[in-house]
């Protein structure tokens, strides 16, 4: 029978291997794993009490108003996705396209976009918060200034408005990203293989249609998953900018908002649920996961090797 | 029909001109081959004529059209890239139909061309799969294919067999002569192996540091090479240049020995005589000839080269018998054996035509 013997080699390998196995299962999988636990059972603030099996999920998803603020923060979730897949994607591509192609002011324009990316979400959410003021944020003020009167609206302050703010915020930020991952994945584009296209059309359209973006599939499954994801935990900056209500009347109210609010209750409601709470914790956890998985498999399918 | 013109091209790259004015004239169903060192300009001339660069001065004309503003996918012309450049994304077939289908021709006249094609270059059994399960010989059968299938008017070829091993080489080569003799279209063809260009060309155009040296057949190249660079350039091993002094009949390296000659070029009394390897003649024992020291042989089976360095340091290739083993350090003479040689002027390199000389 081998034994274990504590050679010095092996003394090695456990010294480098304990630490941060000790770590991870301290600050990641405990948390993660209680967080489960917490999920099936009842909670009267910090006290737990009963086992009570599915009837927390039951709780978020099925019952008033539980169930209605769920579905709301759900659909906002779906919102920000749609709008910013369009808006800091798509943008982002073209943007890209535009920086490969070198067109004139290139090089500034390569830093400048991804400027705001190294930018704290909190400095962002805050700035962004004071030009959207209805009185004296530059915002309105530059509206009014050019004569767009209509336009100066109380951007934060209005249902109709709030949501879109916040998701152009979001997309001024982050268009750096999708940006940088486009314009990597058409450098990896051999110039030949541009030169062969270019032989057979001049349409920049058919270029773009047939050739680089099929060619730069990598790069967008990565930024479509990361959007993914980043949609539905999307939390700081509705924190910051429009607060734990998703003021105003619930109109920039997220799933991540929402779970934040019922596990550790807020100034209005004051009551912390950690049994709902992490039962919503665990269904975010479970549908970004499921979906994305999916996702990257479908995606990675049409990818090309180059 | 396709005959191409081009008058005083040039290109400058911001502040570096890269071609002098290029002055050219390709008849229809000419191939063409561009040759010179890497650096010389002729991929960058290749690309002027496909119109994926600009051309920054002069002018080109395909038949009687200016060319210089039209785009590449407009022109009647296409290409085969040096690394093929297939599109990864796409089977063979679609590779073949992507440029006919942008060209709005009919779905039928589209398959029946990819279909010859395939049958042309023996690789139907192939057109289902991508580029990444073909080999590098498949994948310029696809290349060359990809370019058939647009029918153009001109064919232009970028050192299309350089990403193949040596024995595929001479094999494509001879494929594309077969092509070239098949469709009948006018070809330029860009390399920088001499080899090729000789067997495959109607008419090399000799390119170096951004200028036109010479064009001509491959036998004109061979047997009058208008400088230095294109007599040292054509031919393998190369031709020899050796600094001579002339005096009388002889020519003369400075206390390396002379040798004598009946035909001389006037005036000059120093130039460069250029030599070949079969124009010489090795000997351990010779009053008369060039002296040398034997540096190494070079045995090939059918005949040996030996390389010697002349009195003033110049290495000259000599082709033997290949029983003609000579060691490294032998002394040895060298003459001319009464095969054609080549005077070029000592300062410009311009060839100099000789006339006789009456004997002292």
């Amino acid at each position: 029978m081998p034994r274990l013997r504590l050679t010095g080699r092996t003394l090695w390998i456990t010294a480098l291997i304990v630490p941060p196995l000790a770590v991870m299962a301290t600050f990641v999988a405990y948390p993660i794993g209680s967080a489960l636990a917490y999920a099936f059972y009842d909670w009267q603030g910090l006290q737990r009490g009963e086992f009570v099996g599915l009837q927390n999920f039951y709780n978020v998803l099925f019952t008033e108003p539980f169930a209605s603020w769920t579905q709301r923060a759900f659909m906002h979730n779906i919102i920000v996705f749609f709008s910013l897949m369009v808006i800091q994607n798509g943008t982002g591509f073209i943007l890209a396209y535009a920086l490969w192609r070198e067109l004139p002011g290139a090089a500034f324009h390569r830093v400048a976009v991804f400027l705001p990316v190294v930018l704290s979400t909190v400095i962002i959410g805050f700035l962004w918060k004071l030009f959207f003021h209805p009185i004296f944020g530059p915002v309105n003020q530059i509206f009014r200034g050019v004569g767009l009167d209509f336009l100066a609206q109380p951007w934060l302050g209005q249902s109709s408005t709030a949501l879109g703010s916040l998701i152009f915020v979001n997309a001024w930020a982050w268009i750096g990203f999708p940006t940088l991952v486009f314009l990597a994945g058409m450098q990896r584009i051999p110039t030949e293989l541009l030169d062969a296209a270019r032989m057979e059309t001049d349409s920049e359209w058919v270029l773009i249609k047939k050739i680089v973006w099929p060619l730069v599939a990598p790069s967008a499954t990565v930024v479509f998953i990361l959007l993914f994801i980043g949609s539905f935990n999307w939390f700081e900056l509705p924190y910051i900018m429009v607060g734990l209500d998703g003021s105003p009347f619930g109109s920039t109210d997220v799933l991540g908002l929402y779970f934040y609010r019922t596990a550790f209750g807020n100034q209005s409601a004051g009551v912390q649920d950690f049994g709902n709470g992490s039962a919503l914790a665990v269904l975010i956890f479970l549908f970004i996961a499921v979906v994305a998985a999916f996702w990257t498999v479908r995606l990675r399918k049409r990818e090309i090797q180059l | 029909m396709a005959r191409l013109t081009l008058r005083n091209v040039k290109k400058r790259f911001k502040e570096t001109e890269v071609l002098h004015g290029i002055d050219l004239e390709i008849r229809d169903r000419e191939f063409v081959v561009f040759v010179g060192p890497s650096g010389c300009g002729k991929s960058t001339l290749l690309r002027l004529i496909a119109g994926l660069d600009p051309i920054t001065e002069g002018s080109f004309h395909l038949n009687e059209r200016m060319m210089n503003d039209v785009a590449p996918s407009k022109r009647g012309i296409a290409m085969v890239f040096q690394s093929y450049a297939l599109y990864p994304h796409m089977d063979v077939y679609e590779n073949m139909a992507f440029g006919v289908r942008l060209m709005g021709l009919p779905k039928e006249e589209i398959e029946s061309r990819i279909s010859e094609a395939a049958r042309m270059l023996k690789m139907e059994e192939l057109l289902k799969r991508k580029p990444r399960e073909l080999s590098g010989g498949q994948r310029q059968r696809v290349a060359i294919g990809r370019a058939l299938v647009r029918k153009p008017e001109v064919f232009l070829l970028d050192e299309p067999l350089s990403n193949l091993d040596a024995a595929l080489r001479s094999e494509v080569r001879l494929e594309i002569a077969k092509l070239h003799r098949e469709i009948g279209g006018t070809m330029i063809y860009v390399t920088h192996d001499q080899i090729e260009a000789m067997t495959l060309a109607d008419k090399i155009v000799v390119m170096n540091n951004g200028r036109v040296e010479q064009v001509g057949s491959p036998r004109q190249l061979f047997e009058k090479p208008a400088n230095s660079f294109v007599g040292t350039f054509i031919g393998s091993p190369k031709m020899t240049l050796v600094d001579v002094s002339r005096s009388g009949n002889r020519l003369g390296i400075a206390d390396g020995g002379s040798v004598p000659l009946d035909e001389l070029p006037d005036k000059t009394p120093h130039l460069k005589l250029g030599v070949r390897p079969d124009a010489l003649t090795v000997k351990r024992e010779a009053e008369d000839g060039f002296t040398a020291s034997v540096v190494y042989t070079e045995y090939l089976g059918d005949d040996s080269y030996v390389y010697a360095r002349l009195a003033d340091g110049t290495l000259v290739a000599i082709r033997t018998h290949p029983n003609d083993i000579f060691e490294p350090d032998e002394a040895v003479r060298i003459n001319l054996n009464g095969s054609p040689v080549h005077f070029f002027d000592a300062e410009s390199g311009q060839r100099l035509e000789p006339s006789a000389v009456a004997a002292h």
